[in-house]
């Protein structure tokens, strides 16, 4: 009894073995797709060596993809539509792509292997992504666990960007990952210094990249970016805006600020600012100071939790609140909000309360 | 311990390059069984159990979302915050759905002593016992849990 019951594992873990052996040797030999067309737009066309994700496909031939986990299909950035030539969707991709997306033919880029010729489209403005060559012009600390990183770009030397976009950062092969990952920053430099890109990164526990900047990343050094990229950036009307920004969420909504003050703008703009203590709070002065350069702007910073050394005379309160409180009708403004998720759906939901429509409001969410 | 095709196919899942870049396992080679039978027994031999421990992350992670992506002040003891980063993962066990990337910072300030877990990680202690293997960046010593997040022990 026993010795047939070993008999028959062991004949499965034969024919298991040899199945896994095959799909080695058919990986190495069917799967040379050989040189197939790439067709982007109806207009570009180049030819590739199969094999490859659509995502790292496009981005040899120069084609960025905005992606946020490196291609991992964990993210679900990576969206293109793919009018032929990908095949049936994959689980991992599923996900992602609702039913009305899959009507459309979208598709995540990173999952789907150019085996044949393909025919995608994507948006115009992804032929403005561009990688750049930059070195590490200072790293300041900002609070404890959040730095500012100053890049000046070589190769291209400018960058054209809108006030909010982000762009990829590249991580080299390092202790925490052996192969080049990429991850997204909201730039919190202003687009007229077309030959910097500053960024803002906050520390998260073993976080690849954040580990990297924080602990690895020294001045002077090689950094590979590609961007701009995203849609979080400020509308072209006349209507009063308030921002809502924690944390690294600072970011974009600086580079915004600032983009108006340059360009002399008008429009009534209130930015509230959230953090727990003191020691989470920073450019309070600089952001204060543009008081002096916008027409009716303030800079509300706000307190949680202040401590007694603090010495804080300001607001105080969840940022929500200090919103809530501060704010009588906000049915004819937009806002921008930049922070986590729960931060984000705190703030739509007192926006909403306040009378504001919810299409006039935009935001780059972390997640 | 032998374990079973099923556990084969989780395994395989955990590797490194599959779901996440460094993997679930860390450069634990034992088997997946073998590493939640020692976690299990750390976890019995403290008088606690998996599920409290699960529920114990689970109230910290919910009461932390009042922070806004900040610290705030929990029960004297603790500061919590909930942070996301761009993305979301699926289980290596398979179901039920994708998991933002959410962190959940706890620092014990009588202990003066930090954890940090995902959703996933929550996931994964409730539904399967598993902490990740040794050497794995986001492990989470059991008994680490059980102190900094002051589990209940029989």
């Amino acid at each position: 009894m026993l010795a047939s019951l070993l008999l028959s594992v062991g004949i499965i873990t034969l024919i298991s073995v040899v199945l896994s052996l095959m799909m080695v040797v058919a990986d190495a030999t069917i799967g040379n797709y050989g040189i197939v067309n790439v067709t982007v737009n109806k207009e570009t066309q180049f030819e590739v060596e199969g094999g490859q994700s659509l995502l790292k496909t496009l981005m040899s031939e120069g084609i960025f993809i905005p992606s946020a986990c490196g291609g991992r299909g964990s993210c679900g950035l990576c969206k293109v539509t793919v009018l032929e030539g990908a095949g049936a969707y994959l689980p991992t991709e599923l996900p992602w792509i609702d039913k009305e997306e899959q009507k459309q033919n979208i598709r995540l880029s990173c999952q789907v292997k150019v085996k044949n010729d393909i025919e995608i489209e994507i948006p115009e403005e992804l032929f403005l992504v561009k990688e750049f060559s930059t070195t590490v012009e200072s790293i300041k600390d900002l609070t404890y666990d959040i730095k500012e990183v100053r890049l000046k770009l070589h190769d291209p030397p400018e960058i054209e960007m809108k006030a909010g976009q982000f762009v990829q950062f590249e991580v080299p092969e390092y202790e925490l990952t052996d192969e080049p990952v990429y991850r997204a920053y909201s730039m919190a430099s202003v687009p007229s210094d077309t030959q910097h890109v500053e960024l803002m990164i906050r520390l998260v526990p073993n976080g690849i990249c954040t580990t990297y900047v924080h602990e690895h990343l020294k001045e002077g050094e090689q950094v590979t970016i590609n961007g701009p990229y995203g849609d979080f950036f400020l509308r072209d009307t006349d209507r009063p805006i308030i921002c809502i920004a924690g944390g690294s969420g600072m970011a974009p909504i600086k580079s915004i600020l600032l983009d108006m003050a340059e360009k002399g703008s008008k429009r009534k703009a209130r930015y509230f600012f959230g953090a727990r203590t003191r020691k989470d709070l920073f450019y309070v002065e600089e952001m204060g100071a543009l008081e002096e350069r916008l027409h009716d702007y303030k800079f509300i910073p706000a307190l949680s939790e202040p401590q007694e050394e603090d010495n804080w005379e300001g607001e105080v309160g969840l940022i929500t609140d200090v919103v809530h409180r501060l704010t009588e009708d906000a049915s004819g403004s937009e806002a921008y909000l930049c922070g986590s998720p729960g931060m984000i759906d705190a703030c739509i939901a007192v926006l909403k309360d306040l009378g504001m429509p919810e299409e006039h409001i935009y935001f780059d969410k972390f997640s | 311990m032998k374990q079973s095709p099923e556990y084969d196919h989780i395994q395989q899942q955990m590797q490194p390059g599959v779901i996440t870049l460094p993997g679930f396992l860390g450069h634990d080679k034992r088997n997946l069984i073998d590493i939640l039978i020692e976690d299990e027994g750390t976890v019995l031999r403290a008088d606690t159990s998996h599920q409290k421990i699960a529920e114990r992350m689970q109230y910290f992670r919910d009461a932390g979302v009042d922070g806004l992506g900040e610290f705030i002040t929990l029960d004297d003891t603790f500061d919590v915050r909930v942070d996301s980063v761009r993305g979301k993962l699926p289980s290596p066990f398979g179901g039920p759905g994708m998991f933002d990337k959410v962190n959940t910072t706890v620092v014990n300030k009588k202990l003066d002593k930090e954890i940090t877990f995902t959703d996933l990680h929550i996931h994964f202690v409730r539904d399967h016992g598993f902490y990740e293997g040794k050497g794995s960046p986001f492990r989470l010593e059991p008994l680490d849990l059980i102190h900094i997040l002051q589990v209940e022990t029989a």
